[in-house]
Formats: structure tokens, sequence, C-alpha cells
């Protein structure tokens, strides 16, 4: 039983991080219809900006730690963010009109590039983020020992996507993004500006996909160029567990999803682990393509 | 209509060119200037993921070309070495096989990872060349009875009995395995898993991890609820680091073990050095300790031609092996596959190499203990234990 | 098939008929290379290009055919080439359970599914799914293959047998291609919606391009576990999903041609200049986003336009594709 609650809290911390990347899929899905297959690699594109504004700024030597890594977090989303509206710009806004192919192999060689690029600039070797930056002790929650670090990466995915959700549903922008996303032609008539509500939406899921790269980092201590494949893949499922284009349901589906990678690799295998995310992308595509909280996303033709 | 037929005529001039590109290639290199030197390949991993260990394999083996051809070569020849990337992938390995075949190599030094050697040692035994491979730990590559492959690494199943025996010395009774379930790991994790079984020792824990990944705590903490005494793991050090460290954070004070890939000054970084003190792990001997007359010399040209250590020993396993491959062509004076496999079976004996004494079997392996245990200390250094 | 381009086959099997007088060891290995991405470049181009259905997974099926072939071989002793077929079948037969399921998932949702499927084919093989797959270590000791009465081994004697079968396979497809079958995919590619309405069974014949181009896909793999005469876990992933992917895309969805030079510029392009073999995946990654904006069709486009009215009412139905569709999901709750 020990090991069940020990397990349930390492899933959430697993989760807390596919949920935070999982919201980039989901806003963008939901105002562009296209699975942006490079979010992956920006998520990792911030795991390596930071690492190197963190060594070559030192900011939490000059700020302290809070303030520090703060700075530290608003300049990589900063810098995604602007990755990912350049990225727009380049790769999918000439394939608006086009068809459905296109964007998805345009995507796909985006994120090709991007993960090709980092390794050419930082060698195909992992890299190590600066010891001891985080707090480093643990607290006992009803017996479970819980690592401080892992409570701080859970809250920020939560305050983060807090603040989205109060974003969208509450200030004129947010309800322009939500017209965008019903009806693109609509919202057009009625004056709004799809052209900087996508670049907003670009913003944003690559700011926040950024930040969980510099999460990943700073907890893990080490990033690799290839992992935005898997945390897309996982992020991505997320994504559609909760119901893509819905911002509770990408929380709702990061969570779960790592809870469920979790038991199951306490209880059924640690080496089928992947084949048990992918197991649960492919049943619920084909059972309950809404996800849980979402709408209908899976046409038949 | 029109691009259909501009496009498929480039395709052509393209063949031809191509065809063209290789015939020049093929007069310029031709075998004429062969008889002035005597050519030996080195297969090595430039690019990929073992890039790192590549590199110093072609540092080691060019270092000691130059040293040899400035001792007035071999056979009254100068050696020149031909370097082709293998990519550290199985496919890319057997067409720079193809390529070394063609370019007239009397032996092949390499390779580095046991699939990537697998791919390429019939291109190799069926065109009569030497291969001599430096980290290939893997049983079955010589358990084939090819007659022209050797190496000068120790087998996995050495490193069973080696580790085996670690664990029994420190007294645990109930011992975990972890692998991450490639075919070197997998493949010591079995030797090991083997060899405890049959002196009835307590396996509690027999599972493979996910490599590359961050996250190993839902792994470590199945792992504490088979509360093992040991927990040894066959991988490779990224992955170790990053299990000392999620160990550290979740208070739990087993001891760790591991197996010669974790021979990296990485694994404390990733670590932290608290994290890392007291890991033990099975190599041979690092080159800092490498303590033979010879050796001692060669890693002060080294370091005055690279400017530091070598990095890795599998590097200078690469270099041994290019020393017998040299030393068997002066011993049986002749560069004929045959003569040379003769004297490195039958002829060389004892050869002081760089990383202690080396002979051959029949099988093509190294006669010998090769493998140390090394302990991390405080300040993160790695010490062998005596 | 039009007379331009048989001349054009006809001069390209000349040349490589003629390759191994001309070329060294290594560079006949390449070719062989090369005819091996062309096979499954055409099995996947079935899916992809002619069923229009994003498949990113056919190393899935390329797997099973390899294993098959090199289980079959090692361990009943069955001649590689006797195995060719069988592997064939297995993979048609993966192919037709997996694929039933998420046919009719709309495009990237498919895609999705399919690097889905993939990754848990490889995944299985690494764990050795039923003792029988050798897990990391994979499969080795596949047996030559013997073809009338003479041992394949050397890259020219497998140039002849790749390139043969090749020949046979662009043959085949380009019949195919006329046939019933091949209209009816073309027609279900262009507008699904308008196929169904006019009577063509849209399921029917996606499953049957998935299981064809599977069952390609597996003959391949049996000839490249005979070539190799190891195969592991690692030479099936993602990436060579993608490679596949990419010839299609890259030498023009659809068309026989194209993804012949496809296979010919992203496996063949790489060994002329080897300096550029790190850089890569970085120049296939900027390709994919430059040919989508600047050439979508691919570098040998297939040929679509036979009739004006045709043409007239392809344009109205790019019309109406440009306006954009009524959107379904949103970003709220």
């Amino acid at each position: 039983m020990e090991q069940f609650f020990q397990q349930l809290t390492n899933g959430l911390a697993v989760g807390g991080i596919y949920a935070l990347i999982a919201l980039g899929y989901t806003m963008v899905y939901g105002v562009m219809k296209l699975i942006n297959f490079a979010h992956g690699d920006l998520f990792t594109w911030g795991g390596y900006l930071g690492l190197t504004l963190l060594t070559s700024f030192l900011l939490q030597d000059r700020l302290g730690v809070l303030a520090g890594v703060g700075v530290l977090a608003l300049m990589v989303m900063g810098l995604v963010g602007l990755m990912g509206v350049l990225l727009e710009r380049a790769a999918y806004r000439p394939l608006r009109e086009a068809p459905r192919l296109s964007a998805v192999v345009s995507a796909l060689g985006a994120s090709i590039f991007l993960q090709n690029a980092l390794m050419l600039l930082y060698g195909a070797q992992f890299q190590v983020y600066p010891d001891g930056i985080l707090p480093q002790g643990s607290v006992d929650v009803f017996g479970l020992r819980i690592p401080v670090v892992r409570i701080l990466v859970l809250l920020a995915s939560l305050v983060m996507m807090a603040v989205l959700y109060l974003f969208v549903q509450k200030t004129k922008i947010g309800t322009a993004i939500r017209a965008a996303a019903i009806d693109q032609g609509a919202a057009r008539l009625m004056g709004i500006d799809v052209n900087r509500v996508v670049s907003i939406v670009f913003l944003i899921g690559p700011a926040l996909g950024g930040s969980a790269g510099l999460l990943v980092g700073l907890y893990y201590g080490q990033v690799n160029f290839t992992m935005g494949w898997v945390y897309g893949m996982k992020a991505f499922t997320a994504a559609i567990l909760g119901g893509i284009g819905n911002i509770p349901g990408a929380m709702v589906g990061g969570l779960l999803l790592g809870v469920v990678e979790a038991l199951g690799a306490a209880y059924l295998s640690i080496a089928w682990k992947d084949a048990i995310a992918f197991c649960v992308l492919i049943l619920i595509l084909i059972v309950r393509p809404t996800g849980l909280l979402g709408e209908r996303v899976a046409e038949k033709v | 209509m029109k691009c259909r037929r501009l496009s498929l005529s480039k395709e052509n001039r393209m063949k031809t060119r191509m065809g063209l590109a290789m015939a020049l290639c093929l007069l310029a290199g031709g075998p004429a200037r062969a008889a002035d030197t005597i050519k030996i390949g080195l297969m090595a991993p430039l690019t990929g993921s073992w890039a790192s260990e590549g590199q110093e394999m072609k540092k080691n083996v060019e270092l000691l070309a130059k040293e040899q051809n400035a001792k007035g070569g071999v056979l009254g020849k100068k050696i020149e070495v031909v370097t082709e990337d293998d990519g550290g992938d199985p496919r890319t390995a057997s067409l720079a096989a193809q390529r070394l075949t063609t370019k007239g190599v009397v032996a092949v030094i390499g390779t580095y990872g046991s699939a990537v050697t697998e791919a390429t040692q019939n291109i190799y035994d069926e065109a009569g060349i030497i291969q001599v491979a430096n980290g290939s730990t893997a049983v079955r590559l010589t358990e084939k009875g090819l007659k022209y492959f050797f190496r000068t690494c120790p087998r996995d199943d050495e490193q069973g009995k080696v580790g085996a025996a670690a664990v029994q010395k420190m007294g645990a009774r109930r011992i975990a395995l972890l692998h991450d379930n490639s075919a070197y790991s997998k493949g010591l994790a079995d030797e090991i898993d083997a060899i405890l079984k049959a002196k009835r020792a307590n396996v509690v824990f027999f599972d493979a991890l996910t490599p590359k990944e961050q996250d190993y705590s839902a792994i470590l903490t199945k792992l504490k609820a088979a509360k093992p005494d040991v927990v040894f793991f066959t991988g490779y050090y990224p992955e170790a680091g990053l299990l000392l460290k999620q160990k550290k954070q979740m208070g739990w004070n087993v001891p760790f073990i591991g197996g010669d890939a974790i021979n990296n000054p990485d694994l404390v970084k990733i670590a932290g050095k608290d994290a890392a003190a007291g890991f033990e792990f099975l190599s041979p001997p690092v080159p800092a300790d490498l303590d033979t007359p010879e050796a001692k010399a060669y890693l002060a040209d080294y370091k005055r031609t690279y400017g530091g250590a070598p990095a890795s020993i599998y590097g200078v396993l690469a270099g041994d092996g290019f020393r017998v491959v040299v030393k068997a062509i002066e011993g049986g004076k002749s560069t004929k596959a045959d003569a040379i496999r003769n004297y490195l079976v039958n002829g060389l004996k004892n050869f002081p190499g760089f990383t202690g004494k080396i002979s051959f079997n029949q099988k093509g392996d190294r006669v010998g203990e090769l493998y140390r245990v090394y302990v991390v200390d405080k300040a993160g250094n790695f010490v062998m234990k005596k | 098939m039009d007379r331009k381009l048989l001349a054009a086959y006809g001069a390209a099997a000349l040349l490589l008929a003629l390759a191994p007088r001309f070329l060294d060891a290594y560079w006949v290995d390449v070719l062989d290379n090369v005819g091996l991405y062309a096979l499954l470049a055409l099995s996947l181009n079935l899916i992809l290009g002619d069923a229009g259905l994003f498949n990113m997974g056919q190393a899935a099926f390329y797997a099973v055919g390899a294993y098959t072939a090199a289980i079959l071989s090692t361990r009943l002793g069955l001649p590689v080439l006797y195995a060719l077929p069988l592997a064939g079948l297995a993979a048609a037969a993966f192919a037709a359970v997996v694929a039933r399921p998420v046919l009719h998932l709309r495009g990237d949702y498919l895609l999705i599914v399919t690097v889905g499927l993939g990754e848990i084919v490889r995944i299985a093989l690494v764990n050795d799914v039923f003792g029988l797959t050798g897990g990391a270590n994979g499969i080795f000791g596949i047996p030559r293959p013997i073809l009338f009465g003479h041992k394949v081994k050397r890259p020219e004697d497998f140039l002849y047998l790749i390139w043969g079968f090749v020949a046979v396979t662009v043959f085949l497809f380009h019949r195919l291609e006329q046939s019933r079958f091949g209209r009816a995919l073309n027609y279900l590619r262009e507008d699904p919606v308008a196929a169904e309405g006019s009577g063509v069974d849209t399921v029917r014949y996606k499953l049957m391009a998935f299981v064809l181009g599977a069952a390609w896909a597996g003959m391949a793999g049996s000839i490249y576990a005979a070539k190799m005469t190891i195969i592991s876990p690692e030479s099936f992933g993602f990436w060579e999903s993608v490679i596949l992917f990419l010839i299609v895309i890259l030498g023009g969805s659809g068309s026989i041609p194209g993804v012949l030079l496809g296979a010919a510029l992203v496996v063949g392009l790489p060994e002329l200049f080897r300096g550029f073999a790190t850089a890569r995946m970085l120049v296939f990654g900027l390709v994919m986003m430059v040919m989508m904006v600047v050439r979508r069709q691919g570098l040998l486009p297939l040929r679509r336009v036979r009739f004006k009215a045709a043409d007239v009412a392809r344009a109205e139905r790019e019309r109406a594709a440009a306006r954009p569709a009524p959107a379904r999901a949103e970003v709220s709750p």
C-alpha cells in the first residue's frame, strides 16, 4: 500500500510536466486544428536555453534563488515563445490554405530540424545542469517522503495552468482566441485579427512548453536533445486523453497519464512502460476520441 | 509533362555523374600505391551517440601509427591508417566495412558497440581481413568460429564473473539486477543472474528501465519495495547518475554497483558528489591507473600530443589492438591474414600492452583478467579498490 | 505507361545491371541500400500516396516481415527466399488486425496512432516478445539466400536480387495504378465523400491498401534480414518510418518514378557527401518544411491532369477546401 501511494506521487510529478507541455498542443490545436509536432522540440529548446542562460548569467547568485529562477523562467519563456511565433510564420502560415497533409509534413520537418539543430549546436551528449539550485530536502506527508522540488514542480504547473485558464476566459484577447477557435471566418467578420490571435497562441503555447523544459532541467539536472520526442508524444497523449482543445482537460490528462504510467511500471512491467502509454493513446482514440472532458475530435470521413 | 521529362533526365544525369565520379575514385585510389604502404583500417563511431568514444579511438590509433612510422614503419614500409565512420549503427557500419574492404587494408581495428561489430564480422571474414575489436564485449562474437576476429576487450561473461563475485563479497543476501534492455546491458545482467542463481543467491528483482528518460522514481520505488541489500545496474552512466540522484532524494540508502559502461566522469556531474559517493563499478583500469612502463611512456606522449590524458580506456584498447597487429605483421613477416592470425594465436604470448599483458586464445578472445572494482570517493574521483 | 517513362526505366535498369562492372563493392552496397529503401518507400506509397493514409509506422510492418523471415530460417531451417512470401503474409495479417480499428481516424490522428503502433512493435521486439525475437540482441546467423544454386552473398549478388524485386514491384504497381483498385484509391484520396457517394467501399479499399503495402514492406524486410544476416530492433525504429515518409513526400506522393528518385536522393546522396552525415537529418527537416511551402507535390509529382473537366472540378474543390472548415473544438471547457 505504501508503494501505491508513493507511486501515485511519482506519477503526479511526471504528470505535472506532461500537463504543462500538453497545454501547448491543446491551445494550438484549438485554434489552428493542427498538431504542432515541433512542440516537443520547443520544449527541449527550453531546457537547453535555460542551461545556457543559467551558466552564462548566474542569475541565482546575483538575485537569489527565487528571483533568479523566476527571471530565468521569464527569459526562457520569452525566447521559446518567440521561436514559436517565428516557426508559425515560416512553416505554418504559408500552408494555412493548403491541404492538411502539407502542414503536418511541415510540422514534422520543423521537429526534425529543431532537434538536430540542437545536436549540432550542443553536441550529441546530454547536457548537465549545475547541481543544487533548487532546494534538495524532502518532507514527510502521511509517512510518504516527498522531495520539495517535486511539490514545487507540481505547484508551478498548476499555477501556470490557472493563469492561462483565467487569461483565456476573462481577458479580451482570451475571448478573441475562443472566438477564433470556434470559427475563424466568423471571427474575422467580427473584426478579430485572426493572424494576431494565431501569433499569440504560438507565443503562449511554446512559452509554456519552454518553461516545462526549464523545469525538467532544474529538477532532473540533465537534458538531452532527443527528449522532446518522448515528452512530446506523452504530452500529446495527455492532451487527447483529457480532450484536445480543452485547457482543464490537458491538466487532467497529464496528471492521469503520469499516474497510469507509474502504476503500470509498478504493477505490470517497467520495460513496457512506454508501450502502456501508447496503448492508452490508441485506445482512447478508438474508443472515446473526444477524450475525458473534450468534444468530438476524430471525424469519421 | 515537360516537368516530368526534365526531372527524369535529371535522375539519369545524376546516375551517370555518380558512376563517373566513382570510376574516377577507383582510378585515383587504385592499387598502384598500395604496394608502398601497409594499410590498417580503423572503423570507429565518429558520429552518433558514441562519437566521443570513436574520436578517442582515432586519436590513439593515429598517434601510435605516427610513432611507428617514425621508427621506420613495419617491414620497411610506412603504415597508413584508413579511417571509416560506423556511426554507432549496424547499417552504417556494414557500409563502412564494405568501403574498407575495397581499400586494400590488411587489418581493421574496431569497433566499440557489439551489435555494430557483429554487422561487419562476416564482411571482413569473407574478405579475409583481420578484425580486432576494442569495445565489443558480447560473448557470442567469438563463439561463431570466425577465423580472423580478435578483440582486446574482455567478454561480458568475464565481467559477469567479476560482478557476481563483487556482489557476494559485499555480503548481500537479497540482490536486485536492473538493466536498460540494450544488448550489452541485458547480456551482462543475464550473465550475473545465471552465476548468482547457480550459487543459490537470492535475486529478488530483475527488470529493465527505459534509457534516456529523466524520471526513474517509479522504478526506484518498485525496487525499494523488493527490499534488496544491493542493486546492480548494468546500464550506462547517464541513467546511473539519475538513479543515484533520485535514490538520494527518496532518502534510500541501499548500495548501488554498476558495470563498465558507467566509467565516465559525467556520472558525478549528473548525480552530484553527495549522491555518487560510495558508488562502486567494475571497469578495466582507467587510463590514469595503467602502470606498466610502456603505458606510462605512452600516456606522456599522448599528453604531449593532445594536451590531456586519454578520456576512455576503449581508445587505449584500440591502441593496443593496433600494436598487436603491427607486432604480428613484424613477427610473421607477412601481411597475409592467415600469417597474422597464426602469429596472434600462437606466436604472441604476454605481449606488454598498455592495458596489461596480451595473449589470445583460439577463439580470438584476450586471455587473462582485466576488470577492477572502482569506487567513487567523496570528492567525486574514481578510485581503484584494492 | 508512356514511352518516355519506359525509356527512362530501361536506361536505369541498364545502368544498374552494369554497375558492378564500374563500381567497387562499397558503391554497389550503397545501391543495394537505395534499392531496399525504394522497395519500402514503394510499399508506403501505396498507403500514403495512393490511399492518402498518413502512415508513419511502416517500419513496424517491415520489422514483422524481417523477424518472420529470420525466425523461420533460423528456427525451422526454411531457406530465406522461401520465407519471403510468408514474411509478406505475416506482415499483411498483422496490418489487417491493427489497421482495421484505426482506419476511420482523420489524417493527423492516424499518423499519431501509427507512430504509437511502430513504437509498441519496437518495444515488444526489445522485450523479446513470445521468447522469439531475441530481445535487444535481435536474431543473428540468418543464412544467406540461395538462388538457382548460387549463394547470394556479395553486394553485387544482392544488387541483382534487390533491384530485380524492385523491377517486378514497379511493374506490378504501375499495373495496379491503372486497375479498378488503383482508380478507386485515387478517387478516395482526392475526395472521400464523393467516392463513398459513388459507391466506393472506402473502408474496404483503405484496408486493402494498408494490407498490400504492409505485405510488400514485409517482403522487403525478409530481403533485409537475408542481406544483413543479423537483425535487431534498433533497425526498425521511428526514424526508419520518418525516412520512408520523407522519401515518398520528397519524390512525389503517389508517383512511382518520384518515389524511386526520392530513395536515390535520401539514401544515396548522403553517401556521396560523407562530411554531411551529421547534418543529414537537419537538412532533411529543412527540406520537408521548404518543400511543403515551395513544391508541395514533390519532385516528380503524380500527373493527375487527364481531362479538362476534371481540371475544372479539381480547381473547384481546391477553392472549397481553401475556405476554413467549421471548427468543432474550442479552447474552453
